[in-house]
């Protein structure tokens, strides 16, 4: 990737890889190709592409067809079903009132709201694997609205809790949106865009706590008993679902290309088996650390999300417009944290490689986790709301940088490894509500100081994550001949005969344009070796 | 370790500063002389009662047994429906606390008059947006200042007689629900909707 600067070893060969015509992902029409010129096809593209057609360069202002668009229909999806998850979560005293509810009835809700996901992120990324992220999108959009309109009918405790457990079904979305902006965007980039994805539509967490009181407000104003009001606030995250769903189905494309099942029935896209999609994620080990670790990032972050605006409300006497205000900055937070993390984890692979990628994971997660440790235990107003203010930006921060390693472990399975992540996410939080916050055993503030000591104590196995072709946060990359090459690494997911079909050429691909997690000192040093043909100039 | 120790010093000074800040007068509930006598009376005995619909005649007077001058502190009488230990259970956002300013267990207030030293009495109808739960009734001599020197119950110390359950309103609507049905079978179908057209798009696009 050093070859990218102007009057670098073979930039003049920009965009050529005389690999062109035989890619699944880079051709738009079959037999004519042979004759287009490598260039031709990128042209077409509003922005800078890759030879794989992802973009180069990240635009946020820009909605340009299709890499744009798919980042902004993406990120506000997302973005959506989070206002829907927590939209309970700051009308909680008018809740609890109406219902008759405990603190054990706030709590396992609060942990069906999040367990949910768990099995539709998986399901999500077998679904985007297979079927495409714009459908994965807008099903898990569609299908959950009507859970989120149905608060109307729920009238105790239990149908309280089934409810949430159906609308957290939605917060699928961000393996859809994280799957979505992987091929539409370059390695280089990818910790970036990843990070603001993930960070805009994670600041719905915040936005609801601000949204939903003042709905509700503007209910009562026309009349409603608040036992009404409530209910009825609820219609308007359904609303916004509904209309991010028909947008993303009619203005957004699956792949750089087109559409997957027209690229599928064109031959262009091989369809993929689910079970080895499955296999290959389960049996790398790096997804269940990222499982964990992502449980201990995004699930501490789920978890406030769904007991900050109570805990302010009763522990420091506010009302719950102000401590909507308070909980909405912990998620507004979020809007430069964790695109800050994905920056500070691709500016660490500049230098470092994927290494330095690991490291600042480490880092950002662990002071993450020390701050909440505080916030626990501050008992007024101004430090909690200073050690709030660090912790978010510290563990959201993480989960950016936690999404700037997971693209590289795996290629073939990459939907599914995001879902599985993803599910580690929901998983954490669900874990961390019941333990902490769903019994009288410890007081609020006792429970997040104990969530943030557990987050530190399983933030530790990212020391273990080892890549043969780039190293771990102790050790250096293999020496060995075959082993220390990306193409190793990747086309180890393929077994022979599918690689004499030529199905793995994605994934060489991909090895080729990963190479940049090598670092600067051994970018400088790699003079590219014959076999592996030019360099793959993006 | 440099980082934790900073940290832990940093909130022992802040906290130091906020606990010496805030030592003005503070009514305590130990320090409340018993003197008003509460009663209750429904005018549906042995139902539960439902929110914006049932009528208690509320009644209080200087006990027969306080002091003469028992009332000479106290101003304006405040009537508060509070919650019985049970609906307390689980609940800490309804906690009783010694530290009047800081007790949840009294949040509705029925009434505030100001006290006449004879015996006043109220026809409340019992408020819609009174939550479902058990209740007593108290009444606080509150003096000009506006802290309270005295009470009195409807109940008895341990609060476990003459308690009265409430059945508030359900807020739910058949017109909410309608709608929320209307809007969620739209919802899907226009999925289908879309998922029937672009499989016909793709079919047609093959044939060519």
């Amino acid at each position: 990737m050093a070859s990218n600067e102007d009057g670098s070893i073979g930039s003049s060969l920009h965009g050529v890889t005389a690999r062109e015509q035989v890619f699944s992902f880079s051709v738009e029409d079959g037999p004519s190709s042979q004759a287009i010129r490598s260039d031709d096809p990128t042209a077409k593209f509003a922005i800078p592409v890759d030879s794989e057609h992802r973009a180069k360069v990240f635009k946020p202002l820009s909605f340009a067809k299709p890499h744009m668009r798919a980042f902004h229909l993406g990120w506000i999806s997302f973005f959506t079903c989070f206002i829907s998850t927590f939209a309970a979560a700051p009308l909680v005293p008018v809740i609890r009132d109406n219902l008759d509810l405990t603190k054990t009835d706030i709590g396992n809700a609060g942990v069906a709201s999040v367990s949910g996901a768990i099995f539709s992120r998986l399901a999500m990324g077998a679904v985007c694997d297979l079927l495409g992220a714009r459908y994965g999108t807008a099903f898990s959009l569609m299908l959950s609205a009507p859970a989120v309109f149905s608060m109307s009918f729920v009238s105790d405790a239990v149908s309280y809790l089934a409810v949430r457990f159906m609308i957290g079904f939605c917060l699928a979305t961000f393996v859809s949106c994280q799957y979505w902006t992987s091929v539409m965007f370059t390695g280089k980039i990818i910790g970036l865009v990843n990070g603001c994805a993930g960070g805009w539509g994670d600041m719905g967490g915040g936005v609801t706590q601000l949204l939903m009181p003042m709905v509700y407000h503007v209910i009562k104003l026309t009349g409603a008993t608040p036992f009404t009001a409530w209910r009825f606030a609820f219609f308007i995250p359904g609303f916004l679902q509904i209309i991010m769903g028909i947008l993303v189905l009619t203005l957004g494309q699956d792949l750089p290309d087109g559409n997957l099942s027209t690229l599928q029935k064109s031959g262009q896209v091989s369809k993929d088996k689910f079970s080895k999609v499955f296999w290959f994620a389960v049996k790398n080990y790096r997804t269940w650390i990222l499982f964990v670790l992502y449980g201990f990032s995004m699930g501490v972050e789920l978890t406030i999300n769904n007991v900050i605006s109570g805990y302010f409300y009763d522990r420091f006497h506010l009302t719950l417009h102000t401590a909507g205000i308070i909980a909405a900055s912990f998620g507004m937070a979020n809007f430069f944290a964790r695109p800050f993390g994905g920056y500070a984890s691709d500016v660490a692979a500049r230098l470092f490689g994927m290494r330095g990628r690991l490291w600042t994971l480490w880092i950002l997660q662990t002071v993450g986790a020390l701050f909440c440790i505080w916030l626990g235990r501050a008992s007024s107003l101004p430090i909690a709301i200073l050690a709030m203010m660090l912790f978010s930006i510290g563990t959201q921060a993480a989960c950016g940088a936690l999404f700037g390693v997971a693209p590289f472990v795996s290629r073939r399975s990459l939907g599914l490894i995001s879902g599985l992540t993803g599910a580690g996410g929901n998983f954490g939080s669900g874990v961390t509500q019941l333990l902490f916050f769903s019994s009288s055993r410890f007081s609020t503030a006792e429970g997040l100081s104990l969530m943030g000591v557990m987050a530190v104590v399983c933030t530790f196995p990212v020391a273990f994550i080892h890549f043969p072709q780039w190293g771990s946060m102790f050790l250096r990359p293999s020496q060995h001949e075959e082993r220390s090459k990306e193409e190793h690494y990747y086309g180890g997911e393929w077994t022979k005969e599918e690689k004499s079909l030529g199905l793995h050429e994605g994934s060489i691909k991909f090895a080729e344009n990963s190479r940049s997690e090598r670092g600067r000192k051994a970018m400088l040093a790699d003079i590219p070796s014959p076999e592996t043909g030019t360099p793959a100039h993006v | 370790m440099a980082v934790q120790t900073f940290l832990f010093a940093s909130l022992i000074i802040f906290s130091s500063i906020e606990s010496n800040h805030g030592a003005t007068e503070v009514s305590l509930f130990t320090n409340l002389e018993n003197s008003l006598e509460v009663t209750a009376k429904p005018t549906r005995v042995g139902v539960v009662w439902e929110a914006g619909k049932d009528i208690v005649r509320i009644t209080w007077m200087l006990k027969s047994s306080a002091k003469v001058n028992d009332d000479a502190a106290f101003k304006t009488v405040e009537v508060k429906l509070c919650y019985a230990p049970i609906s307390q259970v689980d609940r800490p956002w309804r906690k009783t606390h010694n530290e009047l300013s800081k007790d949840k267990s009294c949040p509705h207030l029925i009434v505030s008059k100001p006290y006449d030293k004879t015996t006043q009495s109220l026809n409340w109808t019992v408020d819609r947006e009174t939550p479902t739960g058990t209740y007593f009734i108290r009444a606080y001599g509150t003096d000009v200042n506006g802290y309270e020197v005295a009470y009195g119950q409807s109940s008895d110390a341990e609060k476990t007689t003459n308690l009265f359950s409430v059945e508030g309103i359900s807020g739910r609507h058949t017109s909410l629900d309608v709608a929320s049905i209307c809007f969620s079978v739209f919802s899907v179908d226009s999925l289908l909707v879309f998922l029937v057209k672009e499989k016909k798009k793709a079919k047609l696009q093959q044939r060519k």
